[in-house]
């Protein structure tokens, strides 16, 4: 794998730690729910499920 | 359910377990259990009853901090990519077998430090197994529905039957080799084997509980939402539960990497890197599906049973409350596994560090020095299986004592807090060559000790003694040293409380120190290989720098006493083959140390085969400025070998090509010989003739008129015959070389075809020779008329020579086919004969039967052919297959 395609996984991390940390998280941090689940779950949920998604495209493109 | 029924469904299940590690043990190499899938489930050994069961009273309970658990490793594993190849490269490099060695070798081989990160682990993990036997045990109590045995009569409790059987288990498959990095591919199978179930079973209770027992995520959402403290269950509780979130997700991140029996089955187990291709996205999304009920899971709980008091096993009190035992029991098994894999692996990972970084370094080394071989390898695995053995009853007797008054999910945090200590020396290690083994030492140290006061003490002392007086106070009642608040920061849970404080301190220590205190050449050397681990793999045996005076022989008695004569002797053989030294070598070099350093490392762990190394060799002190030279320098020798070896493959290669240029040319001069030679041979044909002629008619001078003739026509005939050759000679030559590019327009080939039988029409009718032209369709393509005219002339001439006078016929047809136009000339003549074939294209090829009669041809006349053909990317063949006359093909490209 190219030095470039694994800085892209880097970089999914470090927005991945950005995003499901104080003070971003707070974002979500809300009353409600989306089909009976609460929104901060849906939202982390969600972020969890698109790192997985990106993960698996640069892996699947770029790993030799 | 019996208490019996149960303890037998234990056991076949156990029974299962062995036969899947026996099969996956008898199949090491077979792809069922090489695989990156395989990998990865076992990765999920991560997900033990604490989050089997803890994470769904944790959701009860507290709502969302059982989720940081996760999210540590979702964030760490894109990183993978790097952190995780890196560690992989260096552990295959150096066989190292535990992330106790690791540290160690990182810092010089150092033998406090592996003993140190050993018992770390050990004081992190015996709780946590704990926590899993805990768990059996209540579970096995809910499913049977009696209490369980009292605890101070052991022989009673089924959990501790329970435990010698993993112990047992961990044992038997643990411990087949006397080298530890050699792979454990019956447990690594079985771990993967139990990840399935334990996911399975889990998502069907959730399924069960979400859309069986409630009508859906909604429904359950709407009726939990009305209780009163809902919002802290949904919530992050604002920013001070902000900051227990990101201390968790901190711990959690670090726990991945450094969990003994993360290492284990990350690192140790792994046999091929590229599996992260898979690991990396695949394990994220087992704990996705892992997470995505815990909550419903633990809301239906509450709302069924009205409180949170045994929140941890709403999985099973659920579906026994609804008498669906089945399915509780199948939930057991889930619960079970999950139990076992964890135990399994941390009894196995703890081992191997425990033999090679604590006793055998510490004690037993003198003793391995006067055994024998297999003695040697009976007593190291004999170690490993009572180490194995002592962990499991030091976690139960922790269970009988403290456990069982504390929660599932309180434990496993202690754990991770006490494991993260290790995250300074390992991480920082990793990147930085300064770090040095005293700083590390002082780092674990005081991290350890702040987490002890913080975190271990008051935990023990308010469990087992009730003590919170001290916990409320402070030491000596001094507000400032609050263990749960130090210096007055009381916001935090203590588990996240005392992980700041630990590790803030910690990792100072480490890096202070790191800089204060000069590491020795040894040390340096080492961390450099770490650090810089792609280029130093280049060196192979050369990165350790070493100088002095040791023998051959000496090393190889040390290794005997280890690997046995036989093994030895095959290791040291392919040594001396790989380095090119001869078989009789009587003094050793750092490379020889270095590679017998690594075949002890499996069996007897880093520090001790470095001891045992020492003891037969005399080591000269070295600076650290002369190390860092001597790896600078051994280092350039290779980046220059490197590119010496890319030039001389550049000068092959040429040399190569010059090569067949050369061979090239010589055929070309031949052809050329052999072209004079013939050009010569046809000129002078015609020439002798009209040389005779003229002669005949010089002498003769009384000639009848009519004999004349004869002679004079003979001449002219000659004479065109030779201004043909000549004119077809510069023809060919003249489209051969290049010379000429033949000018291509927009052409007609009906049109030129029509031109081509006109040209040559006056000859059929004279000899009565049908030409018949079936097509009449019009196709334009690119290409040069007077060219391909001369080319139709020719074959039309050439059928006409062939056919009989009478009853010859030739047919002219065209099709268009898939991007060319092919064109055929057919005559019912004699053909081409079979031995000919292949060569009618040549020059000056001529049929031979046309030797016995005069040649009616220049020979040249298929040979330009080709070459026009040729010239317009086209190709021209004859048709073997044609049996009534001769049938020549040409094709031409339409673009």
């Amino acid at each position: 794998m190219k030095k470039r395609h694994e800085q892209k996984l880097v970089i999914l991390s470090i927005t991945l730690f950005v995003m499901i940390n104080i003070p971003f998280v707070l974002v979500f941090d809300v009353p409600g729910a989306i089909a009976g689940i609460p929104i901060l779950y849906f939202a982390l949920f969600s972020i969890w499920l698109i790192a997985i998604i990106i993960s698996f495209i640069i892996l699947k493109r770029h790993y030799e | 359910m019996s208490n019996y029924l149960l303890f037998i469904i234990i056991v076949c299940y156990l029974a299962i377990l062995f036969l899947i590690a026996f099969l996956a043990e008898k199949n090491a190499k077979s792809k069922w259990v090489n695989n990156p899938y395989v990998y990865t489930l076992s990765l999920a050994v991560y997900c033990s009853a604490w989050t089997y069961y803890g994470s769904i009273g944790n959701a009860a309970n507290s709502g969302i901090s059982f989720l940081p658990i996760y999210l540590g490793p979702v964030i760490a594993c894109p990183l993978w990519i790097i952190i995780m190849r890196k560690i992989l490269q260096i552990s295959k490099q150096h066989k190292i077998s535990s992330i106790a060695d690791f540290i160690s070798l990182r810092y010089g081989n150092n033998r406090f430090l592996g003993a140190l990160t050993t018992v770390i682990c050990l004081l992190g993990t015996v709780p946590y197994i704990s926590l899993q036997l805990k768990a059996i045990s209540e579970t096995f109590e809910i499913i049977v529905g009696t209490p369980a045995a009292t605890p101070n009569r052991f022989f009673d409790d089924s959990t501790f039957y329970i435990a010698v059987l993993l112990a047992i288990f961990a044992a038997f498959f643990g411990t087949q080799k006397s080298d530890a990095t050699e792979k454990h591919r019956g447990i690594v199978t079985t771990v993967a084997f139990e990840s399935i179930l334990k996911l399975i079973f889990f998502l069907t209770i959730g399924i069960y509980v979400t859309y069986y027992l409630f009508d859906g995520t909604q429904d359950i959402y709407d009726k939990i939402s009305v209780q009163a403290d809902f919002t802290s269950l949904a919530t992050l509780n604002g920013l001070e539960g902000g900051f227990n979130w990101l201390f968790t997700i901190l711990l959690s991140f670090m726990a991945i990497f450094l969990l003994p029996r993360q290492f284990q089955m990350a690192v140790v187990e792994n046999n091929r890197e590229k599996h992260l291709k898979h690991a990396i996205w695949l394990f994220p999304l087992y704990l996705l599906l892992f997470n995505i009920f815990v909550i419903f899971v633990a809301w239906g709980g509450t709302l069924t049973f009205g409180d949170t008091t045994k929140s941890e096993y709403f999985t099973l009190l659920l579906p026994l409350q609804n008498n669906d035992t089945f399915l509780a029991l199948l939930v057991f098994l889930g619960g079970f596994s999950a139990v076992i894999s964890m135990v399994v692996v941390s009894t196995l990972a703890l081992s191997t560090m425990v033999s090679n970084n604590l006793i055998i370094p510490y004690g037993y080394l003198e003793k391995f020095i006067q055994s024998h071989p297999e003695k040697n390898s009976s007593y190291i695995k004999n170690i490993r299986r009572i180490s194995i053995f002592l962990i499991i009853i030091a976690a139960y007797i922790f269970y009988v004592n403290f456990s069982i008054e504390l929660s599932l999910y309180s434990i496993g945090l202690i754990s991770f807090v006490i494991i993260s200590q290790l995250a300074p020396s390992f991480f920082i290690g990793m990147f930085w060559n300064r770090g040095s083994a005293r700083a590390s030492t002082i780092g674990m140290i005081t991290g350890f000790l702040i987490t002890t006061y913080t975190l271990i003490l008051p935990f023990t002392l308010d469990s087992f003694a009730g003590f919170r007086d001290w916990v409320d106070k402070g030491f000596f009642n001094i507000n400032m040293l609050r263990p749960y608040a130090l210096f007055g920061i009381d916001f935090l849970s203590p588990p996240a409380h005392a992980f700041f404080w630990s590790l803030i301190c910690n990792t100072l220590c480490y890096l202070f120190f790191s800089i204060i205190v000069k590491g020795n050449y040894r040390e340096r050397n080492y961390a450099e290989m770490f650090v810089d681990n792609k280029n130093y793999f280049s060196l192979q045996d050369n990165v350790l720098v070493w100088k002095g005076e040791a023998y051959v022989a000496d090393i190889k008695n040390v290794l005997i006493r280890f690997l046995g004569e036989e093994r030895t002797q095959r290791a040291l053989n392919l040594f001396f083959l790989k380095y090119k030294l001869p078989q009789n070598t009587q003094l050793a070099d750092a490379r020889l140390i270095n590679f017998s350093e690594k075949l002890l490392t499996g069996s007897i762990g880093s520090a001790s085969s470095k001891i045992l190394i020492d003891s037969v060799i005399k080591e000269e002190e070295i600076t650290l400025p002369e190390v860092l030279k001597i790896l600078e320098e051994s280092k350039e020798a290779i980046s220059k070998n490197k590119i010496l070896s890319e030039k001389s493959e550049e000068l092959t290669s040429l040399t190569s090509q010059l090569k067949k240029a050369n061979e090239e040319l010589i055929l070309k001069d031949r052809q050329k010989d052999e072209f004079l030679d013939t050009v010569a041979h046809e000129l002078k044909t015609p020439l002798t003739g009209i040389r005779a002629a003229t002669e005949l008619l010089q002498d003769e001078s009384e000639m009848p008129a009519e004999v004349k003739d004869v002679f004079l026509n003979n001449i002219i005939q000659d004479t065109d015959r030779l201004s043909r050759l000549i004119n077809n000679i510069l023809d060919f030559e003249k489209l051969s070389t290049d010379r000429q590019r033949v000018v291509m327009s927009k052409n007609n080939i009906k049109i030129t075809i029509d031109k081509a039988i006109q040209s040559i029409q006056h000859i059929a009718s004279k000899k009565n020779i049908a030409i018949r032209l079936k097509n009449q369709q019009t196709i334009v393509l690119l290409y040069n008329e007077d060219r391909i005219l001369q080319v139709l002339t020719n074959l039309l001439s050439n059928a006409l020579k062939y056919c009989d006078s009478e009853t010859g016929i030739i047919a002219i047809d065209y099709k268009r086919l898939a991007g060319y136009l092919r064109v055929r000339v057919k005559d019912n003549g004699k053909g081409i004969p079979d031995e000919d074939i292949d060569y009618i294209f040549n020059k000056f090829y001529q049929s031979q039967d046309q030797n016995i009669i005069k040649p009616q041809g220049s020979g040249l006349g298929l040979a330009i052919s080709k070459q026009i053909i040729e010239k317009h990317n086209g190709s021209i063949w004859a048709e073997k297959t044609y049996k009534t006359g001769a049938c020549i093909v040409f094709k031409l490209p339409f673009n």
